[in-house]
């Protein structure tokens, strides 16, 4: 038996389907919320008002009660770091879940199947050689499918993947790649390339800017769609390969087409913010506990509760003190003692499936 | 409805598990295949199913199958009614979702076996004979004409075992299909009009139950003595066959 | 039985004594010659090196060491070894145009960061290697263990810095010329720390950029860069730190200092700064107070041998009426003191960075006329 097998914690308001859906449709406006609460909390304090008025702005001619830098704070520095943060953590959150379900193991994160660390590698390679923009973000996207391809191939016994040779052969994919990113880091430059792949690898969205909003934006809203589009039958997929060919469903494309659109996704979050952990693996299980194992609810309800997440966790990296605390340090401090809560919950029953 | 032209599946070169079997299943028709361990059974009926594909022969089928597993180890907490629901994914289109006459033949579906009061309970929760019927019902739901079983009340208690027979035995009378292998000569008995008896590679027998299910042929079957034990019930004959475990 | 035993005694004593007779016979002979020549250095560690002569042969791995020991020997001949960075320095700045052989001592002491490599620095057959001192055993005892002299060093303050002036020049044997560069290091401390005290006006407040443009790391206090800005007169905004954090750029925003300083380890120009489109406003901009720290014998922003002539640049910068220093004037003259070497204006056009500092404000007092 797998550990998700919560249901004792599974829809706590099954009593009142009305209010549970309430709550699910209110779960956006909560999204919503959170970004402009966000945009309204910094080292530099803009009131809450100004920042009201000032987002009013963009929508509607208003005179002016702040000075400019106020609305720059708020649209130039703060926006683009909101929308990425939401973005990202909404996306990494999807993927993770996506990937709970095809792998039928609710163990399961974008960092486990190698794909972020070869995404890393892909970007270290970019900085290494003073490449811009494209190329990182190219380099990271390319390098982070590349893992997933290894690590299925690798994984693959008569025809299926078998979750232990799955887990083995991601954490030596990621391993591999972890490896190769040390050997960047080695032939770095230490004066001036170093610090830069580094301060990259620990996850950050210090230097968010609206034109970085693109490359993480095209993956995660295209192949978030996409991802959205097959919720239903991600439910099947999820019953393992024999029943769900049984039932009608060609498994091995509808896979495919599942796992790169999410190696997509996560190779652009790990393009634009670094290495970020504990979103996908997290995230997931919380929505389950909420709103149950069901793809349909699951997958936009994980959505929404990733953005808002990591928009609540990077507010908190950038504010909480004059320094800035690497993103991927909080996660990993927030997300394992929920984690380590949520495994208690389930009794920590074993996860290896038949 | 289901069409099996001469199969023949073997894992590697002339490593043959059965050949040259042949088999046609009609409408209200249940048939039941026997054999002990290893005799491939079960890639026979994944053959006959469609998951397999058979080194020689042909398989053809008029409708799609409603292929019901044997045991299942879920990994996330399904209700029964979400389960069934998946049967229907024939019915749906690859970006589409379940719409209100998905829903309606799920919820009909777990009516036709018993169970609409556990919709929405985890399929886990369920007993071994609620599961197996709950996926019984996904089948149905994918209106299949044609179900095809793997030791159907293989892990079941007595009870629960009587109660998938006689859904089966129900279904069949309603104009459904069924193939289904099984370990219990006395599941054959009750349920099948036809047998198919897998003695070895280039040896299966097919027949009516009545004739082949003898004392003589399953011991021979499964190398373990079979008594046939005759009874009254209902001012009826009927008989039923026991294994003898007793040293020999 | 008894034989045997005592057999083996005498011959382990025999030995013993073969043993420790060697010195014993050196010992005899080399009052003559020793207290004439050998040198006793304690480093920062309060470990002790006999050395027989004063070094020849010197290998630098902490990065500002090598251009400091150029400055107390006054010639690069010792240094046969340095730190990969330390050769960028001397290369981007004038020290490579002052002692031209220093393009050319070999560099791969290092193997990454500051561990050595030891297989290369044997090769070089040095007298002495200077490594950092409180860094972890590992950059040490791989020189230890194979039999290298190891000089360490503390970084960070003022009184480290002027330790190393003293360690380097015992090393080397010039006593005199360390005292007259320690002279001048003390000498220009208490001239600034006198005006300073004097100082009626509003003290800026003064940010110092480690890197700016991939990260934006500020040095927060405990940082030899706190040292001299409060030195001046200033005041460091980002004490409310400690050491080297990152921060972003709201919260130098929220910090609005009147000057603000980009070092030398990174590309970063005054431009990132004016054109930071959330900085428009932030006082240093508006009164155009960006200063891109100078680079001459090593770079200025860490201590270095030329820190007194950084702590004067700052000064005048910081306090335009009240300090009246000649930067350029003292700049020929300590480079005299320093490097036996008189600098051309162009030459201190490029140390002072003209180029990017022109149009700021105050620097004009450092423009040639």
């Amino acid at each position: 038996m797998s550990v998700l097998l919560t249901g004792e914690q599974r829809k706590p308001f099954s009593g009142s389907q009305t209010a549970h859906w309430l709550l699910v449709a209110g779960l956006p406006l909560m999204v919503v919320a959170v970004g402009i609460a966000a945009l309204g909390i910094g080292r530099y304090s803009v009131s809450p008002e100004q920042v009201y008025r000032i987002l009013l702005a963009t929508v509607l001619p208003i005179e002016p009660t702040w000075s400019e830098t106020d609305a720059r704070v708020v649209i130039l520095s703060r926006g683009p770091r909101v929308l990425l943060s939401m973005l990202v953590g909404g996306g990494l959150a999807l993927s993770g879940a996506v990937l709970q379900g095809v792998f039928r193991n609710p163990l399961v994160g974008p960092q486990i199947l190698g794909v972020s660390s070869g995404a890393a590698f892909g970007g270290a390679l970019a900085i290494l050689f003073g490449l811009g923009w494209v190329f990182l973000v190219s380099g990271a996207m390319v390098c982070g499918i590349l893992a997933l391809v290894i690590v299925y191939a690798m994984s693959q016994v008569d025809g299926r993947a078998p979750i232990l040779m799955l887990v083995l052969a991601g954490v030596v994919t990621s391993a591999f790649f972890t490896a190769l990113v040390s050997v960047l880091t080695y032939v770095a430059d230490p004066y001036s390339r170093l610090p830069a792949i580094v301060f990259w690898l620990m996850g950050s969205l210090a230097t968010a800017t609206y034109p970085k909003v693109v490359p993480a934006a095209l993956p995660v809203l295209i192949g978030g769609g996409l991802i959205l589009l097959l919720r239903w039958r991600l439910n099947i997929l999820s019953l393992g390969e024999e029943e769900a060919a049984a039932l009608g469903v060609r498994v091995q494309p509808l896979r495919w087409l599942l796992l790169v659109a999410v190696a997509a996704i996560v190779a652009g979050a790990v393009a634009v913010s670094g290495v970020v952990g504990w979103v996908g693996l997290v995230v997931p299980h919380l929505a389950r506990m909420w709103v149950g194992p069901d793809h349909r609810v699951l997958l936009p309800v994980t959505l929404l509760l990733g953005a808002a997440y990591l928009t609540i966790i990077d507010t908190l990296a950038r504010s909480l003190t004059p320094a800035e605390i690497p993103l991927g340090i909080l996660t990993a401090l927030v997300g394992a003692p929920v984690f380590f809560v949520l495994l208690r919950r389930t009794r920590g029953r074993g996860w290896v499936d038949a | 409805m289901l069409e099996l032209t001469d199969i023949g599946f073997a894992y590697s070169a002339h490593n043959w598990l059965f050949r040259h079997v042949s088999l046609c299943l009609n409408a209200s028709e249940i048939v039941a295949i026997l054999g002990p361990n290893g005799r491939g059974k079960s890639t026979l009926l994944r053959c006959a199913a469609g998951l397999l594909s058979p080194q020689e022969g042909t398989v053809r089928q008029a409708t799609s199958i409603g292929y019901v597993p044997q045991s299942n180890q879920v990994a996330f907490a399904y209700s029964a009614f979400e389960m069934v629901l998946m049967g229907r994914a024939r019915q749906i289109g690859l970006f589409a979702a379940p719409r209100q006459r998905d829903r309606d033949s799920a919820r009909q579906s777990l009516e036709r076996v018993g169970l609409a009061h556990l919709a929405e309970r985890p399929f886990f929760h369920l007993s071994g004979g609620e599961q197996q019927l709950v996926l019984i019902a996904r089948a149905l739901a994918s209106e299949s004409t044609v179900l095809i079983l793997d030791e159907p009340a293989a892990a079941l208690d007595l009870h629960n075992q009587k109660r998938v027979l006689r859904l089966l035995r129900a279904l069949a009378s309603q104009g459904l299909s069924i193939l289904l292998t099984t370990h219990h000569p006395q599941h054959a008995q009750f349920l099948a009009d036809r047998v198919l008896l897998m003695y070895g590679p280039d040896d299966c027998r097919i027949g009516s139950a009545d004739v082949l299910l003898t004392e003589a042929n399953l011991s021979a079957l499964y190398g373990v003595r079979l008594c046939a034990i005759t009874f009254e019930e209902g001012g009826t004959m009927r008989q039923t066959l026991a294994p003898v475990y007793a040293d020999d | 039985m008894m034989f045997r035993r005592l057999s083996c005694v005498l011959t382990l004593l025999t030995l013993l004594a073969a043993c420790g007779g060697q010195p014993a016979a050196d010992e005899t002979a080399a009052p003559i010659t020793a207290q004439a020549t050998a040198i006793t250095v304690t480093d920062q560690r309060g470990t002790t090196l006999t050395l027989d002569q004063p070094a020849e042969r010197i290998v630098t791995i902490p990065i500002p060491a090598a251009a400091l020991m150029m400055a107390v020997d006054g010639s690069a001949e010792r240094l046969v070894g340095i730190h990969p960075s330390s050769a960028q320095a001397i290369e981007g700045g004038i020290l490579g145009e002052i002692f031209p052989e220093a393009r050319t001592i070999p560099r791969d002491v290092v193997s990454e960061g500051f561990a050595p490599n030891v297989e290369s620095i044997l090769a070089l057959d040095p007298d002495v290697v200077v490594q950092w001192g409180n860094r972890g055993s590992d950059l040490i005892e791989p020189l230890e263990n194979v039999g290298l002299n190891v000089v360490g060093l503390h970084y960070g303050t003022q009184e480290d810095l002027e330790t190393w002036i003293a360690l380097f020049g015992n090393m080397i044997g010039k006593p005199e010329r360390t005292t007259r560069i320690i002279d001048w290091q003390h000498n220009s401390l208490a001239e600034i720390q006198m005006q300073a005290e004097m100082i009626a006006d509003e003290r800026p407040t003064i940010l110092y950029f480690n890197r700016l443009r991939e990260e934006m790391r500020v040095a927060g206090s405990d940082t030899y860069n706190d040292f001299y800005i409060q030195l001046v007169g200033g005041v460091n905004p980002a004490a409310e730190v400690t050491d080297f954090v990152t921060v972003n750029a709201e919260q130098v925003l929220a910090w609005n200092p009147d000057i603000i300083l980009i070092g030398n380890f990174d590309e970063a120009t005054p431009d990132d700064v004016y054109q930071n489109p959330l900085w428009q406003d932030m006082r240093a901009v508006v009164n155009q107070r960006v200063y891109k720290v100078p680079l001459g014998g090593y770079r200025w922003d860490p201590p270095n041998q030329e820190s007194p002539l950084l702590w004067r640049w700052l000064a005048v910068l910081a306090f335009p009426e009240v300090y009246t220093f000649d930067l350029r004037a003292d700049i020929r003259e300590n480079y005299q003191l320093l490097y036996d070497y008189t600098p051309t204006d162009a030459q201190i056009d490029q140390i002072l960075h003209i180029d990017l500092n022109r149009e700021a404000a105050a620097y004009e007092r450092f423009i040639n006329r």
